[in-house]
């Protein structure tokens, strides 16, 4: 109760959901020179890295050409105007600048693998190269006490600076004690509030670090909770989906390279220009959606039309994230455009909630006293039904009772 | 009229207005949002798109019914209050008087009409709690349908301004913390109250119609004509 409470609190307190793209003229000039500023004053800065970007991007192939591209469409998802262009370009050159630690706690290294998917490195992750990735236990060379070391002196020497990647849940219940990470058998609770202490801002991403994703979903063994349950007095930034979408990743550390501030954020933490979206308000279907016409059956006509997925299951509707724009894969495609509902996976609790692959009409929804499992539509019905079965008794027994009085007057 | 009876004014013309308004909107609010849910009757594939546009038909008449709702609601909260019939409230308040009569209507009805000791001639304030019920059931659906609309309008935007999706997010954000913390929360509490409206629905309907037939007094005519009949001296 008072976790809900708490929450109607943060909704009212929080700006309100609308994404606001045009900010005026007098914003962006002065955003503009904040930029500069900061820019400037992260050129002083030593890098913390010897890699180049210049030199990463022809060693990879690419031209300046494709990466000016690239640079233009950040810049319009972070919803900035265009002249904010070549600022972007310089924040991606001065990413060695950016010291991160990456932690990873009850997770599947889904995020790790989304970012460092190897199809052919493409800006994204020549970008994501170049941050200074001071600690990240399943990428690096050093294992156990040195590696204890690492992150000791990375946490010492860029103290307040540094970036806290978080991916995976926390678990703070039975589980608690189970989670150690370690020679020193740290729990991962201790562990990620020690760090989060000396960090910047912590980014959470994926479903499992924001919301508490798979391992929190009923019935919760190890009482996993996300990052924003657990850190306090940080800024927090949520980038939930599974995987989260390296584009947003991306989003989130150019922005912070950018103006040194996290970017506006909704009621759930997650940066507004990519989850002020509503799947269903973008999605390539919707015109299907609106004229009746759904995918029946797999594989049925219908499906080969690429008609809308809603009966199938799809969450799309209540579900805010922009993979309906940025697509994933280097914008190859994503799931709905690969003939599958969306999942609901940037939403709390859609293991739970989302993630049946059937419509909501169809889906076994958990009763509110937990325990058995019920849909919406067969409690609606039976009680229908006795509501139904207790006019019927109480008709008949009128009935009766009415004769006999008849009889009784007559 | 029978001898010894004689007509009273239960509903004015407003009223009586408002309750099938309701009746209707109710219908179609049913039938189109179960079809929102659940798409349950298919398009012919052969159409083209522009010629059918059928879910969104079913959304349109959906939401003018919805709006229907939610302005008789207003009307109906108005009324409780300041109507120059009579007004509901009083019968609300749990004085001892309205218990012992919301009891007496109670016993009424479990023992058959075998006991009748209230004045069936006005509102009593059994009737008058269902009908509270009702229509707090009616304002739930209200916000939650609300908060489920406003989902579309994220760019802050709408066609009568600004300040219509800004004013529904600070209206309704909060039910989704109070339904269980997501927006599926929102919409599976927004079906349920559907089926807790019809079963309501069903109740009213026969109670009305046992009233009229064991208490012979036309009460069914209250919604038609606005009157019903009560036998002279006798209360
Ligand atoms: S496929 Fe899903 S997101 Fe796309 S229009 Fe249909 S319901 Fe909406
Ligand atoms: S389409 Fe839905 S389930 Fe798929 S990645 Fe996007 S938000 Fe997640």
């Amino acid at each position: 109760m008072a976790e809900r409470i708490d929450g109607v609190r943060k909704l009212f307190t929080s700006k309100s959901a609308r994404v606001d793209t045009n900010r005026g003229d007098l914003y962006y000039q002065q955003l503009f020179d904040t930029c500069r500023a900061r820019l400037d004053a992260l050129r002083e800065q030593p890098a913390v890295n010897r890699l180049d970007f210049d030199s990463l991007l022809t060693d990879e192939g690419q031209d300046r050409r494709e990466f000016m591209k690239w640079v233009s469409a950040v810049t319009a998802m972070l919803m900035l105007p265009p002249m904010f262009t070549p600022l972007v370009a310089e924040a991606a050159e001065l990413m060695n600048r950016l010291p991160v630690v990456w932690l990873e706690l009850q997770d599947c290294a889904g995020n790790s693998e989304a970012l460092l998917r190897s199809d052919g490195p493409k800006i994204d992750e020549i970008v994501l190269d170049i941050i200074s990735l001071e600690f990240h236990e399943s990428l690096m060379a050093p294992s156990g006490h040195q590696a204890e070391k690492q992150l000791e002196d990375a946490m010492e020497h860029f103290k307040g600076n540094y970036l806290l990647f978080v991916e995976g849940s926390i678990p703070v219940g039975a589980g608690r004690d189970w989670c150690t990470i370690g020679a020193s058998g740290e729990t991962f609770l201790d562990h990620l509030n020690r760090v989060a202490e000396n960090a910047a801002a912590v980014v959470a991403v994926g479903a499992c670090a924001t919301f508490g994703g798979i391992p929190a979903a009923a019935p919760n063994p190890t009482g996993a909770v996300g990052v924003m349950d657990v850190v306090k007095g940080k800024p927090v930034i949520n980038i939930p989906a599974c995987p989260a979408n390296p584009a947003n990743m991306v989003g989130v550390v150019l922005h912070y390279a950018l103006t040194g501030q996290v970017p506006e954020l909704d009621s759930l933490l997650r940066p507004k220009f990519a989850f002020g979206y509503r799947i269903h308000d973008n999605c390539e279907r919707r015109a299907h959606f609106d004229a009746g016409e759904y995918v029946e059956e797999w594989g049925d006509e219908g499906a080969k039309n690429n008609f809308c997925l809603y009966k199938m299951g799809c969450k799309g509707p209540m579900t805010f994230n922009n993979c309906s724009i940025v697509r994933y894969n280097e914008g190859v495609n994503w799931p709905i455009g690969v003939g599958r509902g969306c999942i609901g996976c940037s939403e709390p609790d859609f293991w739970d909630k989302y993630a049946y692959e059937r419509p909501m009409a169809n889906a076994n929804i958990k009763a509110p006293t937990g325990g058995v499992e019920k849909t919406v539509d067969q409690f609606g019905l039976g009680l229908l039904t006795a509501a139904g079965i207790g006019i019927g008794i109480h008709a008949v027994a009128s009935a009766v009772a009415g004769k006999r009085e008849e009889g009784g007057e007559g | 009229m029978k001898s010894g009876r004689k007509q009273v004014k239960r509903m004015t013309g407003a009223m009586r207005i408002i309750h099938w308004a309701n009746a209707i909107s109710m219908v179609a609010a049913v039938i189109t949002g179960l079809y929102i849910g659940h798409p349950y009757y298919q398009t012919l594939i052969a159409d083209g798109a522009v010629d059918k546009y059928v879910m969104a038909w079913n959304r349109w008449g959906h939401f003018i019914v919805a709006i229907i709702f939610d302005v008789t609601s207003i009307v109906v909260a108005y009324l409780y209050f300041f109507s120059r019939f009579e007004k509901p409230y009083k019968k609300l308040i749990p004085t001892g008087k309205n218990v012992a009569e919301f009891g007496e209507v109670l016993l009424n009805l479990v023992t058959l009409n075998r006991r009748k000791k209230f004045d069936s001639t006005h509102s009593d304030s059994f009737n008058t709690v269902y009908f509270t019920i009702f229509h707090v059931l009616l304002v739930w659906m209200l916000f939650t349908g609300l908060q489920l609309y406003v989902h579309g309008l994220e760019s802050g935007e709408s066609s009568i301004g600004a300040w219509w999706p800004a004013l529904l997010h600070l209206a309704t954000d909060w039910t989704i913390p109070v339904t269980g913390g997501t927006l599926m929360d929102v919409r599976i509490s927004h079906h349920e109250t559907m089926w807790l409206i019809v079963t309501w629905v069903a109740f009213h309907i026969y109670y009305q119609i046992w009233r009229t037939i064991f208490w012979k007094e036309g009460d069914i005519a209250i919604v038609f004509g606005g009157s019903k009949f009560a036998k002279e001296q006798e209360s």
